[in-house]
């Protein structure tokens, strides 16, 4: 089974890291990277950055930022192959944000089973 | 530049979806799949889409916090929003007006909303 852990947390943290407590956190990202139970996962660019499509009948509307206004925000994300959700919130537990933000953790559909 | 979009489903969609029988359900996904396969069909070969995911429904997540080394495991989703993610899809674009083009052509955004961020690449 797959799962998505979708990683929230406060977006202005990072920057009043001392260099070393980024260099830690860092490692703990990389290792998590290359656990054999992660099939995938990216960091992504600030929330300033994000850009909405809605397509309303013929009109594409585009807005500058996120669909959705949260004070911690989705920053990355992880694809976790494993056996239940429960194993899956286990690595959740280790991915650094789960310290400060959250992380929800939400199995992939597959058609026709349950999960 | 690669980007994540984020396919998002209103919740009131998502409670009208789980009240249907198993058979209106099955005919619903009949009808709405040809739509993603043509897409996928016209796109995949292209090497635009990576890595792509349909998510269970929101009310199947677990949301998990360590606070003072302690793991706290909340069933639901992170935030209880009008407009849910459901899906996840990884695309390359030339840039941000190639990723809307393509971002408005994808199903959900005619009834939700895409959102696009790009990845940054380590």
């Amino acid at each position: 089974m797959q799962y998505l852990a979708l990683i929230y947390g406060e977006e202005g943290r990072w920057a009043d890291l001392s260099p070393e407590e980024r260099e830690s956190e860092m490692g703990e990202y990389m290792a998590l990277s290359t656990a054999d139970v992660t099939k995938g996962g990216h960091e992504l660019d600030s929330v300033a950055t994000a850009t909405t499509v809605r397509v309303r009948g013929d009109e594409t509307l585009v807005t500058d930022g996120p669909f959705v206004e949260l004070k911690e925000v989705l920053g990355g994300y992880y694809v976790f192959e494993c056996d239940s959700i429960d194993e899956a919130c286990t690595w959740a537990a280790k991915i650094p944000a789960a310290k400060h933000g959250a992380i929800e953790v939400r199995p992939v559909y597959v058609d026709g089973g349950e999960s | 530049m690669k980007y994540a979009a984020l396919l998002t489903s209103n919740a009131d969609d998502i409670t009208a979806w789980e009240k249907l029988t198993p058979e209106e359900a099955a005919s619903a996904r009949a009808e709405e799949i040809p739509k993603w396969e043509a897409l996928f069909n016209e796109l995949g070969p292209t090497g635009v889409f990576g890595f792509s995911a349909e998510l269970d429904a929101p009310r199947t997540s677990k949301t998990v916090r360590v606070r003072d080394g302690e793991t706290i495991v909340t069933d639901g989703p992170f935030a209880e929003t009008k407009e849910q993610i459901g899906g996840l899809i990884e695309l390359d674009a030339d840039d941000l007006d190639a990723a809307i083009a393509i971002a408005a052509r994808i199903p959900v955004a005619a009834r939700a909303s895409v959102e696009l961020r790009p990845v940054i690449e380590h």
